[in-house]
């Protein structure tokens, strides 16, 4: 299963979206996930991929991003067993709740 | 000072989903508190609750639902059914002279609790991450205010069984000194949680299962009374200066006229025959009501051995020789003990015995305790009854006693 189709599952089962209205650049938050929406999100990719993602949570606009962002993890950690996630370019800066 | 009118009423309740609903289940007596199933239920004594028939899916999209805790898609629910229901206009309203006054005992406890499952039993940090957004306890007030763009006062009351008595009465005085022309008040409680249950059980107020019928358990004011059954909802009122409603032609459901508010400062949780009688007091003071003019009692009548004893002396002290004559009705002995939420769900249903005018029975009422030997309504309400004045008790824990006193829109309109 691709990244794209494993975050899929996720935007499907845990907020009910409508599988054919998920696209790699559409908007996250037209799927109804926000800048807040996001943290959650983040959680649910760490469980599914199995990645420990940087405590400062990451702007993904788009699934695009998030999947670019997790393949890229998942690439540097199995580069290196040594490398960190932190080591991951970061994508945009990060949105803090306030 | 102004009049302030209730335009608008709205319930999630274990006796029903609307006020119609709501209210033909409590003349009927019919009981909504049964055993639980729970897989923990069977490390409580009484698994008894008073649950609310509810799912969020109905109400809300997947990405909000996982925002809000129980006791929040309560508060949201009640309120659009209120708002709508008073068919008000916020957008259009001047918003900051618009306010959310809102109750809860225990806030997003279910979040919480969840939260403590993950971390201490589990031995996971996996907690979710909208743990403190779900579980804080202003979170069911900010989202109604968040939904209709409500930029007047946001406030929260947790004054345990009296909060939404509470808010209910803050917001009338607001409303009353002309700093707001509308509020959104009421209170909202999920407590139904192994940790909530627990909690109250050690604590040695929750009654014992009536062995013949669950449903029966709790007996406000009976000699065989043996506690309160916790229940879950939440229920809110439109509250809105009545010239401003007059001029809008609201339909007005009742006029809140006294707000009684003394604390007992005596025991966390004994409470006491001066501090109850004094808010009574304090309440009419302010209503320019005479005592003999109420009409029905909503009884705080939680069904504890400590409450319904004092109560039933404090309505003595305030009334005299009218206690005897004026119906009580202790409605928890069928939608339980909402805590939070109580003080609104029992000015409602006292709004709605005005309206309808009907006494609310008490139910599960055989023989009443020596010491309560007033007029309970036991179990059969009475019909075509005028009722033009009430009074709705919440006491709390922590000495927070609250009085509401409301009047027939009737009464002082001439019209229905």
């Amino acid at each position: 299963m691709t990244t794209f189709e494993r975050l899929s599952k996720i935007l499907v089962k845990n907020y009910k979206v409508d599988a054919e209205r998920i696209t790699l650049d559409g908007p996250l938050e037209g799927l109804g996930i926000d800048s807040l929406g996001m943290a959650e999100l983040l959680f649910f990719i760490e469980d599914e991929f199995k990645v420990q993602l940087p405590f400062d949570p990451v702007a993904l606009p788009t699934l695009g991003d998030a999947v670019s962002y997790i393949d890229g993890l998942l690439a540097a950690q199995q580069g290196t067993e040594t490398q960190t996630t932190a080591d991951v370019p970061a994508p945009a800066p990060p949105h803090r709740p306030a | 000072m102004r009049r302030v009118a209730v335009t608008g009423i709205g319930v999630i309740s274990p006796l029903g989903s609307s006020a119609a609903e709501l209210f033909a289940n409590a003349a009927a007596g019919r009981s909504a508190i049964r055993r639980i199933e729970e897989t923990w239920c069977k490390r409580l004594v009484s698994p008894l609750a008073a649950c609310v028939n509810f799912s969020g899916d109905e109400h809300f999209a997947a990405p909000k639902l996982r925002m809000l805790d129980r006791v929040s898609q309560f508060a949201i629910v009640a309120a659009r059914q209120a708002i709508g229901d008073a068919r008000l206009d916020i957008p259009n309203a001047d918003r900051q002279r618009v306010g959310i006054f809102l109750g809860t005992g225990m806030g997003g406890s279910q979040t919480t609790d969840d939260a403590y499952q993950t971390l201490y039993a589990k031995q996971s940090n996996r907690i979710k991450p909208f743990t403190v957004l779900m579980g804080m306890a202003n979170a069911p007030a900010a989202w109604i205010g968040i939904e209709y763009g409500v930029t007047g006062p946001n406030l929260t009351y947790s004054t345990a069984c009296s909060s939404s008595a509470v808010s209910i009465g803050e917001a009338w005085m607001r409303i009353r000194a002309g700093d707001l022309d509308v509020a959104i008040a009421g209170g909202a409680e999920a407590p139904l949680s192994f940790g909530g249950l627990k909690a109250w059980e050690v604590l040695h107020t929750l009654a014992t299962e009536d062995p013949s019928d669950a449903a029966t358990s709790c007996k406000p004011f009976s000699k065989n009374r043996s506690g309160m059954v916790l229940g879950e909802g939440a229920a809110i009122v439109v509250l809105e200066d009545w010239e401003r409603a007059i001029q809008r032609g609201a339909i007005i459901h009742g006029e809140l006229i006294g707000y009684g508010i003394v604390t007992d400062a005596s025991h966390i949780t004994r409470p006491t025959v001066a501090g109850q009688a004094a808010a009574m007091r304090a309440a009419l003071q302010v209503a320019a009501c005479a005592p003999a003019s109420i009409d029905n009692i909503n009884a705080h009548g939680t069904g504890t051995q400590a409450n319904d004893s004092v109560e039933t002396a404090a309505i003595k002290q305030v009334f005299g020789e009218d206690a005897f004559r004026i119906p009580i009705s202790a409605t928890k002995a069928i939608h339980g003990h909402l805590l939070g939420a109580s003080g609104a769900l029992e000015f409602v249903l006292s709004l709605l015995a005005m309206q309808h005018d009907v006494l609310l029975p008490t139910m599960h009422l055989d023989i009443a305790a020596a010491d309560c030997d007033l007029d309970y309504v036991p179990n059969c309400a009475r019909h075509n009854v005028n009722i033009n004045t009430v009074m709705s008790n919440s006491f709390a824990f922590g000495g927070t006693n609250a009085v509401l006193v409301a009047r027939s829109a009737a009464q002082r309109t001439g019209t229905a």
